[in-house]
């Protein structure tokens, strides 16, 4: 016995440390939401390539943004008639590139877009790698930048220090500042002279080149910054306006320092960026980015199914909550029901009618196939004609108060045809034998005791959380089957006994 | 209203899950059940044994049985026909004697063969059965009911039923059928609950729903005066039922018999727990003291005699 109890304890730990992990994960890492209503906002990102074709085959190719931690670029589609679209990788860098079916003239536009969504939770936290630092052969510039961060304040913060660079920067009176600006070039551009710079003086920088995500823009062009180390976090700095900028609605589409757009075979090529924001339910969001991303509990889950059998199982996975519900009823309260689990299908046909209604309609049902069975007793039919009456008889009353209601103008009757007829016909079977043998007493307690589990089941089912819950972790599954498991090995007592035996200790 | 948890424990109530998870999962294997369930096994079983039970006198098993009655019943005592798988005393046809060609009820009326054929095809096509299976039906002698029972139920004769844990008896009771009852015999239905002394085979409690009485609402018999003669057959018939179904938590009910004495009716795998509201007592603490036992190896014989020392009040 200890050995099967020893085994029991083993397999609930097991479950539930499966199942409230694979939840946390889903939630922490993945980005489920726990409640329902959660938002996100999501960006459509358009790039828009312009270039004159030379009456020649063309081939465009362009850099694609990095997936990094926290943003997730997902669902890019390419929209360009007579060009073949592929994605390459040349030196770990990803790549979009098209290429015309023939020779092209004239204006030609190419479009890509593309769902960008930002993962909560996991903000920042990583700069962009840095390339090879540039080598400057020319004494005078060298000495000028280290004259430059020699005459800055070291003290105060990183984001401090790194203001406070690029404001002395592009002070017109710091004389080795405007040197250094107007021989930017030797460095490769403003950009990587700061970035340069803010090396020397020790700060941990790198240069990006991206787009902000406003709520609508239009035709934005990648611009540079550059992003500083600060401990866990990373500063976003603007080197014209020598801000720091929100880099939580960045999109980082580049950090090296190769061309974004190249064009072969067309000219006065151009590239520009529009971007739209809007809002979907969060665990959207994360399950799009989860199978972008090819996460196995994404990918292998009900997911990955066609929208139509997601929303079977969007119900199916809500009958083992109401399981739990009848096995809390029966085996820790003790109230008898009329079959097992009838109440679970009764709960799903409430789902449809809504509560008030499908109790109505159940009552009439089953208490006018009470007394149309009650004549079969005479008879003495055998089981399985005897139920097959009864079939009959619940088709007729089906019929009848669908048309009664409907002639007198309440179409609520109409939805009696969502009560499954196959258990209609067994409860009222089962009713009408408890009546010959143990008495009315007995089938208004259990008829009763059915309809509150079937009712409370309902409550339960049709609650939005336990809804989003149950179709965004199904994984809770296991956490349930513990519960059973918990409760079917549970030698307590009932609620109801606490009342059975009531009598036998008041005397003492 | 109601009680706490902690109470009922102290009172050694056995709660629906403990006798499901601890005694009836533990003690009664499955594959044991058919022996008790079918009550044509159970028979053949106590026969072997040469436990008294009414004697079966014959089975009807198919429809080209059921035209053999008349002759077969021709040289029958007082019979009864009953279905091997049926619940609840549904099915049961008592034929107490003869009146020319008539069979003649206990009630006095009069029905011919071709109404007992019916009832016993019936039986085969499974109107009595769980689920409609079909089932045979089995004739056995009737019993010749002792009369000192009478004036202690409404209606019928009463049967003793007696808990045979691990093979010692620990409780017993007897349900008296009421007008409040309809003349059945549930507890909960308003049947009178009577706890037996299993030491001296006297009324101990009696209880109405859930209730305390001292004498039978309708009868006004004096419960107190209820004593089972030959008790000390009962107790150990009840004993002997473990050796032969092996099974550790059992429900035996008996009648007594004008001169046969006590006859063992049925057999229970999952008997109720109503049997504490009767004696106004727990069963835990009799597990507890069969429990200490373990490992002493007894004969039926000698755990009724310490069940008898053991368990009186």
């Amino acid at each position: 016995m200890s050995t099967k109890q020893l085994q029991l304890k083993v397999i609930v730990l097991v479950l539930l440390v499966l199942g409230i992990g694979s939840v946390w994960y889903k939630n922490q890492v993945l980005g489920f939401s726990l409640t329902p209503e959660k938002q996100e906002t999501v960006w459509t990102v358009e790039s828009k390539i312009t270039f004159d074709g030379d009456n020649a085959p063309a081939e465009v190719v362009l850099s694609m943004p990095e997936n990094r931690k926290d943003m997730v670029v997902m669902d890019v589609r390419n929209i360009a008639p007579g060009y073949r679209f592929n994605f390459v990788n040349r030196d770990g860098e990803r790549y979009g590139v098209w290429k015309s079916n023939g020779p092209v003239q004239g204006r030609q536009e190419l479009f890509l877009r593309g769902t960008v969504y930002r993962r909560n939770g996991n903000s920042g936290n990583n700069v962009s790698p840095v390339p090879q630092e540039i080598v400057v052969d020319n004494e005078s510039l060298r000495k000028a930048a280290v004259d430059f961060v020699a005459s800055l304040d070291r003290s105060g913060s990183i984001r401090q220090r790194a203001v406070h660079l690029l404001q002395a920067l592009t002070n017109p009176v710091n004389q080795d500042a405007v040197y250094l600006l107007k021989e930017a070039k030797v460095f490769g551009g403003k950009i990587k002279l700061a970035r340069y710079l803010m090396r020397k003086a020790g700060l941990q920088a790198s240069s990006v080149r991206g787009l902000f995500l406003g709520e609508r823009s239009r035709k934005q062009k990648l611009k540079g910054y550059i992003e500083v180390a600060d401990g866990d976090k990373v500063l976003l700095l603007n080197p014209r306006s020598a801000e720091v900028e929100d880099a939580d609605k960045f999109l980082v589409w580049q950090y090296n320092d190769k061309p974004v757009l190249e064009v072969i075979g067309g000219s006065n090529s151009s590239v520009t960026f529009s971007t739209l924001s809007s809002k979907i339910l969060a665990s959207r969001a994360a399950v799009a980015a989860g199978k972008h991303s090819g996460n196995f509990l994404v990918d292998f889950s009900i997911y990955s199914l066609p929208v139509s059998e997601q929303n079977a199982f969007k119900l199916l996975l809500l009958i083992p909550i109401g399981a739990l519900v009848i096995v809390i009823l029966r085996n820790l309260v003790g109230i008898s029901t009329s079959g097992t689990f009838m109440p679970i299908l009764i709960a799903l046909v409430f789902l449809h009618t809504t509560l008030l209604i499908g109790l109505a309609l159940f009552l009439v049902v089953v208490s006018v196939g009470l007394i149309l069975r009650s004549y079969l007793s005479h008879l003495n039919l055998l089981l399985v004609p005897r139920i097959s009456a009864v079939l009959v008889f619940v088709i007729f009353i089906y019929v009848a108060i669908a048309v009664i209601s409907h002639k007198i103008g309440l179409s609520a009757g109409l939805q009696i045809t969502f009560f499954p007829m196959i258990i209609i016909s067994w409860t009222i079977e089962r009713m009408s034998v408890l009546w010959e043998e143990e008495g009315p007493k007995d089938v208004l307690v259990q008829g009763g005791g059915s309809l509150l589990s079937a009712s409370l089941i309902y409550l339960v089912m049709q609650n939005r959380y336990v809804g989003h819950i149950a179709y965004s972790f199904p994984e809770i599954l296991l956490v349930l089957l513990a519960i059973i498991i918990i409760i079917g090995s549970y030698s307590g007592y009932r609620l109801t006994e606490l009342y059975r035996f009531e009598p036998m200790i008041k005397d003492k | 209203m109601f009680t706490t948890p902690s109470k009922l424990r102290k009172a050694g109530i056995v709660g629906m899950n403990w006798r499901n998870v601890r005694m009836i999962a533990q003690y009664n294997p499955r594959r044991l059940y058919p022996q008790v369930d079918d009550k044509l096994k159970t028979k053949l079983l106590l026969a072997k044994a040469n436990l008294s039970a009414p004697e079966l006198l014959g089975v009807v098993k198919t429809q080209g049985n059921v035209r053999e009655l008349e002759e077969f019943l021709a040289d029958c005592g007082p019979f009864v026909i009953k279905p091997a798988n049926g619940s609840g005393g549904k099915g049961i046809l008592v034929i107490a004697g003869r009146d020319g060609g008539k069979f003649v009820k206990p009630s006095g009326s009069g029905i011919d063969i071709a109404e007992v054929r019916k009832h016993a095809s019936s039986i085969i096509s499974g109107l009595y059965s769980l689920g409609g299976r079909s089932d045979v039906a089995m004739i056995e002698e009737m019993v010749q009911f002792s009369d000192a029972f009478d004036g202690f139920s409404f209606q019928g004769v009463p049967d003793i039923r007696i808990i045979v844990y691990k093979g010692y008896p620990v409780m017993a009771m007897t349900r008296l059928s009421t007008r409040a009852s309809d003349g059945k015999a549930n507890l909960h239905q308003g049947a009178v609950g009577l706890g037996i002394d299993i030491g001296t085979g006297r009324a101990l409690k009696a209880v109405q729903n859930g209730r305390p009485l001292t004498h039978h609402p309708d009868t006004g018999k004096e419960l107190a005066t209820f004593d089972v003669p030959q008790w000390n057959d009962f107790v150990l018939q009840a004993s002997m039922c473990y050796e032969i179904t092996t099974m550790g938590y059992l429900g035996v009910d008996l009648v007594l018999d004008k001169e046969k004495g006590p006859q063992i009716l049925e057999l229970n795998a999952r008997p109720g727990l109503a049997i504490q509201i009767a004696n106004d007592m727990g069963l835990l603490p009799r597990f507890e003291v069969v429990d200490a036992q373990d490992g002493i190896e007894r004969t039926a014989a000698e755990r009724t005699v310490f069940a008898r020392q053991q368990f009186v009040a």
